[in-house]
């Protein structure tokens, strides 16, 4: 019945939309707008989740399944040489003690001080213990140290101390005279006219010296002269000799300028299980299998320093070449610089010891009886960590940009797109309402309900559409641009608790890596921002033009505009 | 007078405005032959408008009875009321009313548009209409591009667009000129003169209701005494 005229309602749409083009491009904007912002925000937290999945995923790309260390904050029982604390304290100290052997005072130094941190040095001999173990498929060692650079003037570190030329009292109890001593004592005091009346001729002195005997008072002064040589000359004078110490003054005030960072001994023969793998390389190439003087770093620590593939490194006198950009992930035993485990070993003097043991287990399924039997085999000093419960310890924007995705994602998301549906509902709502006169004056003319409705529902649908095709076109660029301009998250790694020690963060080692972020937008996501803001504006079109429509023309008529 | 079109029976119509009840219609009793062109005049509030709005089956009566060509108002459903307002009564407003997004044609075509006419016959037809009134030549114009005068002779080509039995005007001359008022209006009575069309016409301007075959005096809600024209 309707067929042919069907066409006087499209124009009558396209006039309403295109003649009121203010409110039409308000209604788009806002749908648009709402479209826009469900996408972008939805593909931005799904971005963090990719981010997080790519970067946080420890270990899992080096083929590594457990590591082994030893901590010293578990002294004692543990495996390798040594208790504990106490080695690593002085091992620690070292570095203040060897400022003295830098140089000349006044003169210019560069040295870099190899620190354990937290983790005990083993020889490497015991990782065959650890390979011999059931399910052990590979091990390898690693020598992962807190490195301090420091560079300036040596400090006057010599202080002269006058010690010694005190005086000292000593006193000292004398025995008594002998019988011999006191025989001769008597005699002499009798030839003096004293007498010795009422003593005993073996015994001690009944009276003593000054006591009455016969004829006569003591005199003391000739007494004196009776007494043994010995007990003349009971007191003594003592001078300590004088001498000079050199000590150490600290702190040494001096420009010396330090800064930290970590480094890690590669086995560069078992790079597949080494700390770093050759599939980690970003750029460059891995280190040569024979271990020269060669260097690995960490793309983010290249970056911070501006150094280069061929950029030379200068460790206390070895010159090293940085052959390549490794991106390790985190949580495991990374470092920002890596060389030849021998050659770390042999600067650091730590020859034949290593602190790190990496382990493959035979399949995925024994890494647990694997990490049981290690911990079993070593006792309670070794800690042996799966992938798993590393990943647990990093942390980092990345890591709260993804928690935050994680917790606030999904309700920014649902946020957004009640936004954007409830936008859309309110711009078709006003622009109903502004219309119910209009309304009152097409049911006058005769128009019924279902026609009033199903023209004002085909403008939604029209509004929608493009709102939602413009909102849809303006998130995709949006997501694209944030892939373009990727703004860069970290997650770092933090192993170890320096303040044991007094060194503070110098100890603690900490691993960054960066991941540029971006949002990756599905055809799903545009289809769901899409379909909300449509939605959202039929229904509300719908009901508001329903609404009006019901009402007596008279009373729609009555509608001030 | 010839067969009766509209019979009217105790019609009240009283509004609710917060606590108070307004009797907008008290209790009026009417009868309108076919043809007739019929003046309801009165000051303003005393209820012709909500009158003619009875008339047009665009409200309905708190109590009473609106007869057209015998069938109660009150019985009909809202499509049955909706096809009554398109084949048989044709409005026109004080403020014209024309939808402001259609061009004077399109607005004529608005009225057939629901009788389902092909595409070609609604603009032949509507190009005829807007010939009847004198507008050929502003067909393509908007609304806000026409004067009140030519607003209002749009509004009547629309009004009589499917050849209704009614033309019900609210005060049609209410935003024009008395000039264009008594044009407007003489064209009205013309156009429905030749299509024996029956005219209810709601004004306060004596001279306007001098037009009619009849005046129904209105005040207070209440029809006073009839004169006849």
């Amino acid at each position: 019945m309707v067929s042919c005229g069907r066409v006087f309602y499209f124009r009558y749409l396209r006039s309403e939309l295109l003649r009121r083009r203010t409110r039409t491009i308000l209604t788009l904007a806002g749908l648009a707008l709402g479209v826009a912002l469900v996408i972008a925000i939805v593909g931005l937290s799904r971005g963090l989740d990719k981010a997080q999945r790519s970067a946080l995923d420890p270990l899992s790309t080096i083929g590594t399944d457990l590591t082994v260390t030893r901590s010293a904050q578990q002294e004692g029982a543990g495996f390798g040489p040594g208790g504990g604390g106490g080695q690593l304290l002085d091992a620690n100290q070292s570095a203040v003690t060897d400022l003295s052997k830098l140089g000349k005072p006044g003169t210019h130094f560069v040295h870099d001080f190899f620190l354990p941190g937290t983790q005990l040095t083993f020889p490497t001999k015991q990782t065959k213990q650890i390979a011999s173990l059931p399910g052990v498929a590979a091990v390898s060692n690693g020598l992962v140290l807190s490195a301090v650079h420091q560079e300036g003037v040596v400090p006057k570190i010599v202080a002269k101390v006058k010690t010694g030329g005190q005086q000292l009292d000593v006193f000292r109890r004398i025995k008594p005279p002998t019988a011999a001593e006191f025989a001769q004592m008597q005699a002499c005091l009798q030839k003096a006219g004293v007498g010795g009346a009422g003593t005993q001729p073996n015994g001690q002195p009944q009276q003593g010296f000054g006591a009455r005997a016969g004829g006569g008072p003591l005199d003391s002064a000739a007494a004196r002269k009776c007494l043994p040589a010995r007990m003349r000359a009971f007191r003594a004078r003592i001078t300590t000799p004088e001498q000079t110490l050199k000590q150490i003054v600290d702190p040494p005030q001096t420009n010396i300028t330090s800064s930290s960072y970590t480094i890690g001994g590669v086995d560069p023969s078992k790079p597949d299980i080494a700390l770093v793998t050759p599939s980690q390389v970003s750029r460059g190439r891995y280190l040569s299998h024979a271990g020269g003087n060669e260097a690995l770093v960490a793309a983010t620590y290249a970056k911070r320093h501006s150094l280069k593939v061929g950029s030379k490194l200068d460790l206390n006198g070895t010159t090293f070449t940085i052959v390549g950009f490794v991106k390790p992930p985190l949580g495991g035993q990374s470092a920002d610089v890596y060389i030849p485990l021998r050659k770390l070993q042999s600067l650091a003097s730590e020859k034949g010891l290593a602190n790190v043991v990496l382990v493959r287990a035979k399949s995925s399924a024994e890494v647990a009886s694997v990490q049981k039997e290690i911990e079993k085999t070593l006792g309670s000093g070794a800690q042996v960590a799966s992938a798993k419960q590393v990943a647990s310890s990093i942390s980092g924007s990345l890591v709260d940009a993804a928690n935050l995705s994680h917790d606030l994602g999904f309700a920014l998301a649902v946020i957004a797109a009640a936004a954007a549906f409830l936008l859309a509902a309110l711009l078709t709502l006003s622009s109903v309402g502004k219309r119910v006169r209009e309304i009152g004056t097409l049911k006058a003319l005769g128009w019924s309900q279902r026609l009033v409705v199903r023209q004002i529902l085909g403008e939604c649908l029209a509004t929608g559409v493009v709102g939602g095709l413009v909102g849809v076109a303006l998130g995709a660029l949006a997501a694209l641009a944030i892939g373009a301009l990727g703004p860069s998250l970290s997650a770092s790694s933090t192993s170890g608790g320096g303040g044991a020690f007094g060194l503070g963060e110098v100890l603690s080692r900490t691993a960054t890596t960066s991941v540029s972020l971006s949002a990756p937008v599905g055809i799903s996501l545009l289809l769901l921002g899409f379909g909300l803001a449509l939605a959202g504006g039929l229904i509300a079109g719908g009901a508001g033009a329903l609404r009006a429509a019901r009402l007596r023309p008279a009373d729609a008529l009555r509608q001030v505009e | 007078m010839n067969d009766v079109l509209y019979e009217v029976r105790g019609a009240t119509r009283t509004f609710r405005r917060g606590d108070t009840t307004v009797t907008a219609l008290d209790n009026v009793d009417l009868t309108i032959g076919a043809s007739e062109i019929v003046a309801v005049v009165g000051p303003s509030g005393s209820g012709k408008t909500t009158l003619l709005q009875l008339l047009g089956a665009l409200d309905r009566p708190t109590s009473g009875h609106v007869f057209f060509e015998g069938r109660d108002l009150a019985t009909l459903g809202d499509r049955e009321l909706a096809r009554l307002r398109l084949n048989d009564f044709g409005f026109v407003f004080q403020t014209f009313n024309l939808i402001p997004t259609l061009t004077a044609l399109e607005n004529v075509e608005a009225k057939l548009a629901p009788t389902g006419m092909a595409k070609e016959d609604l603009s032949r037809r509507a190009a005829a209409l807007l010939e009847e009134v004198g507008l050929s030549e502003r067909a393509q114009h908007l609304p806000s591009q026409l004067s009140g005068g030519e607003q209002q002779r749009v509004a009547i080509a629309r009004a009589l667009a499917t050849e209704p039995r009614v033309v019900l005007a609210d005060e049609p001359t209410g935003n024009l000129d008395s000039r264009t008022g008594a044009d407007v209006v003489d064209l009205l009575t013309a156009l429905s003169e030749e299509r024996r069309q029956t005219v209810v016409l709601v004004t306060h301007d004596a001279e306007i209701a001098a037009k009619a075959h009849r005046s129904l005096p209105m005040q207070d809600g209440r029809l006073l005494e009839p004169v006849p024209a």
